[in-house]
């Protein structure tokens, strides 16, 4: 992983909301096929880095290049198309549509979404994505299912597998495990280690045992400021770190 | 591999179609041109239907497109001598799609209650242009004009009769029907449904959502115009009434009490209301909006989801 030009490139990355800086000069720079957890205490910045990150948000200043390309301050949908894929914090699926249709949409976004005169169904190379991205995920017995009507813990994967079904190279994961039983976690854990081996993953997560396990490299905010950065075993040596969010 | 519907879709979809086929036919002259209109409204509550019930976006401003297609179709039927039907057909769809690409450009840059309210300006902004530019509209006397006779393959045919009226105007909506029906299941269709049902996500997978809404609001705006050339040629005027804001209320009205998000609902809703307060109306006079208003509301609370609304999975297959 080392000597790698680094896939994702952040440089003083700065977002302000009124008076209140929520990111201060955040400068990132993961390597192609890293797992990079993010951590720190609730109003770090966690969050507001994978909105600038995703277009949501427009950086005050600041620039954040991908794959070689500047592409501070494009909208979502753009992001989206550069290979930028997110999960959110709080479930952000289509409740109404069935399981197969929460990933097909998201997989159809690569191929002819200007199609209006033939069936969408007819589109057999979309479907074929989208199911083998649920079989990925562990929903493939659920594809009729209304989203709606799944278990948390089934929302929290189909939430992975829309974002995987737009064929990402950089996957932001919001607290992927968030409100998930010891059973499920474990089962997202084998989840997100087995979709790494493709893809690079930017993870923010507050269960320090996932995070500990599954990330590469750790980058723990604070602030909105980098506080430190380095390997797990040396982020839990760190005592600033430990200070300011470990120590329980 | 196009994936088919149920067959008994087709066998519901076949015996409805011959049932409207046969209705001139069987009913006395009052009752056929009835029938006609309640096409005629649902074909326009239909083309409501692809922004309110698969979009998510509650239009209040189908009059002006309604009324467009009807000041289009008049156009060609005045200027133009012998009048001709596709002519007219022609114009009005011209005259809607020109204010649908207005509106598009404008109001998709706004959401939910502010789209509504854009659109409901807009309708009005036309309105008022139509009522006060007398010299070219007609004020509020409108315009008034011959039927043109039909004309198929170059081939001179008759003049309408109240029956084969019906007809063209059953093969038109039913045409009408299956192509929309083909748009909303298309990629681009599932697109606006995703739009529906959570915006943000769908664009964070990649999107333009303003691109998709410019393009369903013309889209619509486009049908909506047929429904009012078709509604022009029947009546042989074009009125300023009919660009009027009512008539944009009375549209979501059909859409919710027949069903959204099904493309029949609408013209159940259309004939729905309009047999109730054609019904109501005798009786009651002017008063008829009191019982008319108590069973709307009474439907919004108990068929929330409309007449159709039950078959709306089966309708989408």
């Amino acid at each position: 992983m080392t000597g790698d030009a680094p896939i994702l490139r952040t440089a003083q990355l700065t977002v302000r909301f009124g008076g209140l800086t929520a990111l201060n000069q955040v400068s990132l720079a993961v390597p192609p096929g890293e797992i990079r957890g993010i951590i720190g205490p609730n109003g770090a910045g966690k969050s507001t880095l994978f909105n600038c990150l995703t277009g949501v948000l427009k950086p005050a200043s600041g620039r954040i290049v991908f794959r070689g390309e500047d592409i501070t301050g494009l909208p979502p949908y753009a992001i989206s198309r550069k290979a930028i894929a997110r999960s959110y914090q709080i479930t952000n699926i289509l409740p109404g549509a069935t399981v197969l249709e929460n990933v097909r949409i998201a997989a159809q976004s690569r191929h002819h979404n200007w199609s209006l005169l033939r069936h969408y169904r007819a589109y057999t190379d979309v479907l074929d994505r989208a199911r083998a991205v649920l079989a990925d995920v562990g929903l493939a017995g659920k594809e009729d299912e209304l989203a709606a009507n799944l278990s948390h813990g089934e929302q929290r994967n189909l939430e992975i597998g829309i974002a995987l079904a737009t064929e990402p190279k950089l996957l932001c994961l919001d607290e992927p495990t968030a409100g998930m039983s010891v059973a499920e976690t474990h089962g997202t854990v084998e989840l997100v280690r087995r979709i790494a081996r493709n893809l690079t993953i930017l993870i923010v997560e507050h269960d320090m045992e996932v995070v500990m396990g599954l990330a590469h490299v750790i980058t723990v905010l604070n602030y909105g400021e980098v506080l430190a950065e380095g390997t797990p075993a040396v982020i839990q040596a760190n005592p600033r770190v430990q200070e300011v969010y470990l120590k329980t | 591999m196009t994936p088919r519907p149920p067959t008994s879709y087709w066998i519901v979809f076949a015996i409805v179609l011959a049932l409207l086929a046969a209705a001139p036919l069987v009913l006395p002259p009052f009752w056929q041109r009835f029938a006609t209109e309640i096409l005629i409204w649902g074909l326009l509550a239909m083309s409501s239907d692809i922004l309110i019930g698969y979009t998510g976006m509650v239009s209040f401003g189908h009059s002006a497109f309604f009324g467009l297609g009807m000041y289009g179709a008049a156009a060609a039927l005045v200027t133009v001598k012998p009048p001709s039907l596709w002519l007219a057909v022609l114009y009005g769809l011209a005259g809607a799609g020109l204010v649908a690409v207005f509106v598009a450009y404008f109001a998709t840059r706004l959401r939910d209650i502010y789209f509504a309210i854009s659109t409901l300006v807009f309708s009005q902004i036309f309105y008022v242009i139509i009522f006060t530019w007398t010299e070219v509209t007609g004020g509020e006397n409108g315009l008034t004009f011959s039927q043109p006779p039909l004309t198929l393959f170059g081939l001179h045919g008759a003049r309408f009769t109240p029956v084969t009226f019906h007809w063209f105007v059953l093969a038109v909506v039913t045409l009408s029907y299956l192509a929309v029906r083909r748009v909303t299941q298309s990629p681009f269709g599932m697109v606006l449904q995703s739009i529906r049902e959570n915006e943000p996500r769908t664009r964070a997978i990649g999107y333009h959502v303003e691109r998709y809404k410019m393009v369903a609001v013309m889209l619509s705006g486009l049908f909506a115009g047929l429904a009012g050339t078709l509604y022009a040629i029947q009546n042989k005027f074009a009125a300023p009434d009919f660009v009027f804001f009512v008539v944009s209320g009375e549209v979501v009205i059909f859409n919710v009490m027949g069903g959204m998000g099904t493309l029949v609902g609408p013209f159940a809703g259309a004939a729905f209301f309009l047999l109730l307060r054609e019904g109501l109306s005798r009786f009651l006079t002017e008063y008829y909006l009191i019982p008319l208003g108590i069973i709307f509301t009474l439907m919004v609370m108990f068929v929330p989801q409309g007449l159709l609304g039950f078959a709306r999975r089966a309708l989408n297959r």
